[in-house]
């Protein structure tokens, strides 16, 4: 089950920026560049797990979009151009789960992204490519249905790329993620997972080397 | 201390000093008064005696009298004439008396005279008038004094200064106690507006003072207000303007940081997602845009910014400025399948050409933005006559709530269609600008479905004589 995230946001450029990015890494999507459009579709669905919405909007802004969101519980982040605080604490203090400042990462957006869906519980757990089977939760990996034994590394490596799917996943990102920020190492280490990883799973081809920067899992 | 209390009090000492005053003075005459009248007395009293004694001495003493018998008869005679405070002597001999002193201590025998002086004297606690005159009787030489005791009248004038005393404190207390109640109610307008001052020093600027009467207090109040009124004005302006350069500078971080967040992200994209070539092509696609429609915000950013006030124009042909704009715009008017016609009286306008050209560009630019796409016989309209500039079109026009904000920096009355055809949102903040940096009037009339019609009236020719015959801005240049 993919995770649906609405997405309200006037600027195209912005826009088509995000929504490449949702698809990339498996999440489902819908955009509007209109707030009044926007919350005028609510009503014939709101199945969303998270809204992303921008403040200056045309129709209607940001803040009063909120209110609709609130109705049909659902998590919002601003993101937004707007930098004064009193619009930042505005929007924490109307009930906003983030608020992400232009011009923004796309990789901090897609860390506040799972954050606020994993403290809502609806952080999709179950990652799929090609007959493997990645359970977060229980830790678990089936290949073609029957159970694979991974090194505890390997599968934080393995779950690193699933989650950042079709994005390069840096060697700093790993060392970050998996060995944790003071891991003095050789990034050869990375290597030797990935290795592991391509031969327990049969995924060669599809975890690719991106050289001099990691690694990238493709699946489109 | 209050202005009310100080005036009180220097009220009452100046009260104290006069009644205190004019009582001493009043009490002093009184008494000097009463001491003539005694003093006049005694005169009488002494003229009386001295000639009763006379003729009764006279008419009873005889020469043939022996010594004793006359001096019997006399001090009968004197006895029978004088009272208790009248003296008989004789050579310094008390003949006759009642009294426990001599007179002739405070006014010797020698000293009497026809007219004889009355004496005021102190003798123990006693206050005493003083007189005497010499007489002749039955051949011999007597003194006769007469004595008044004037103790009573001091001691009169003594209760007297008491009772004043009283009274004029009484009358002072309530003197002072009316002036400060009238001190009160005349200083009450000044502790209101001292008040009203300090109200509006705390922010209420819109507070006015409560004018009272026609008095200085009224007119210090009227002109109080005056000047709180003009304090009112300019924080307004100050405000105003505050609040216009924070909404200016609020637009242009966000126009700029959102093209940017666009372009970081489509970089990130680039960089690390796999991305098929025709995802490829419209990420660096977008970018390019991006980049462009920065570098044209940038260049109406700075035209807007270092726009002066007092811009040096010089007489240019009607003609020419409408060719300059025909150049200038046409290629964009064609993309778009506008037409521009122009029609001018062949007059000459004094503005600065550059800029004109550019005020005239961006308003022919909006006025073919206004035809959807694909309109037949979609035209725009430059017309220049007797100063005035007209760029007219029947494009979709402008809502009514939208009218008074289009020159507004980043006002967009249709922001996503704007956006789509380029717009940065200050062409006509610019084209404001421009006009005012010229001194000329903007109006702006539409009616939505039916086109729009801006006129640039520009300043009479007159008034720019001045400014063509001082010489051209070397800056400028």
């Amino acid at each position: 089950m993919k995770n649906r995230i609405l997405i309200v946001e006037d600027d195209e450029g912005i826009a088509s920026a995000v929504a490449l990015n949702m698809q990339f890494v498996g999440y489902d999507y819908a955009l509007f560049d209109d707030g009044r459009r926007a919350a005028e579709s609510l009503s014939a669905d709101h199945a969303y797990d998270l809204a992303l919405l921008d403040i200056m909007l045309p129709g209607m802004d940001g803040f009063e979009l909120f209110g609709y969101m609130e109705k049909y519980s659902i998590p919002v982040i601003y993101m937004t151009a707007k930098t004064d605080s009193a619009s930042e604490i505005k929007g924490l203090r109307d009930g906003a789960e983030d608020y992400i400042v232009k011009p923004f990462d796309m990789l901090t957006l897609m860390v506040r992204i799972e954050k606020v869906l994993r403290r809502t519980g609806k952080l999709n757990t179950v990652y799929r490519v090609r007959d493997v089977e990645v359970n977060s939760e229980t830790r678990s990996v089936t290949k073609a249905g029957a159970p694979v034994e991974l090194q505890p590394m390997e599968f934080d490596v393995l779950l690193l790329l699933l989650k950042y799917k079709n994005l390069t996943v840096s060697r700093e990102q790993f060392l970050s993620e998996v060995w944790g920020t003071d891991f003095m190492g050789e990034t050869r280490a990375i290597d030797m997972k990935i290795a592991g990883l391509r031969k327990k799973l049969d995924l060669a081809d599809v975890i690719r080397s991106i050289p001099k920067r990691g690694y990238r899992l493709e699946d489109r | 201390m209050k202005l009310w209390q100080k005036a009180s009090l220097l009220c009452a000492g100046v009260l104290l000093v006069v009644v205190a005053a004019c009582s001493g003075v009043l009490l002093r005459y009184a008494q000097g008064t009463i001491l003539d009248l005694a003093r006049t007395q005694t005169e009488e009293k002494l003229r009386t005696l001295t000639t009763s004694f006379t003729e009764m001495t006279n008419y009873y003493l005889l020469d043939s009298d022996p010594a004793s018998v006359r001096e019997s008869l006399v001090r009968y005679c004197f006895e029978r004439l004088g009272d208790a405070a009248s003296v008989l002597m004789r050579d310094g001999e008390t003949i006759c008396t009642h009294l426990t002193f001599s007179p002739a201590e405070y006014f010797p025998e020698e000293e009497l005279a026809d007219d004889p002086p009355v004496l005021s004297v102190r003798n123990g606690d006693d206050r005493l008038l003083v007189t005497g005159g010499r007489v002749l009787a039955g051949g011999d030489t007597y003194a006769v004094y007469t004595v008044q005791d004037v103790s009573g009248v001091y001691r009169s004038v003594r209760t007297m200064t008491g009772v004043f005393a009283l009274i004029s404190l009484a009358g002072i207390a309530l003197g002072t106690l009316l002036i400060t109640l009238l001190l009160r109610r005349g200083t009450r307008p000044m502790a209101r507006l001292a008040a009203a001052a300090r109200r509006i020093a705390g922010g209420d600027y819109g507070f006015r003072a409560e004018v009272s009467g026609h008095d200085e207090v009224g007119a210090l109040a009227a002109d109080f207000n005056t000047m709180a009124a003009a304090v009112q004005s300019r924080v307004d302006a100050l405000t105003d303007t505050a609040r216009r350069q924070e909404l200016f500078i609020g637009g242009v971080t966000h126009e700029f940081k959102t093209p940017l967040a666009s372009m970081l992200l489509h970089t990130q994209l680039l960089r690390s997602a796999n991305m098929s070539p025709e995802e490829t092509d419209r990420s660096l696609a977008r970018i390019e845009d991006q980049c462009r429609w920065l570098e044209r915000m940038t260049q109406t950013l700075l035209k807007l910014l270092t726009l002066r006030q007092d811009v040096p124009v010089r007489p240019v042909p009607a003609a020419e400025l409408a060719d300059q704009v025909r150049d200038s715009a046409e290629p964009r008017l064609a993309a778009l399948g506008v037409t521009l016609h122009t029609d001018h009286d062949g007059g000459t306008l004094c503005v600065n050409p550059e800029l004109m050209r550019s005020l005239l560009v961006n308003l022919v630019d909006n006025a073919a933005k206004s035809y959807d796409p694909g309109t037949p016989d979609a035209a725009v309209w430059l017309t220049v006559r007797d100063g005035v500039i007209e760029v007219l079109d029947r494009g979709r026009g402008i809502p009514p709530e939208a009218l008074p904000h289009i020159f507004e920096p980043f006002f967009m009355a249709d922001k996503s269609r704007s956006r789509k055809l380029g717009g940065s949102g200050l062409g006509l903040a610019l084209v404001k600008a421009i006009a005012d940096a010229h001194g000329a009037k903007l109006e702006v009339t539409s009616a939505p479905g039916a086109g729009t019609t801006v006129r640039v009236t520009l300043k009479l020719q007159d008034d720019y004589n001045e400014l063509i015959d001082s010489p051209p801005d070397p800056v400028a240049q």
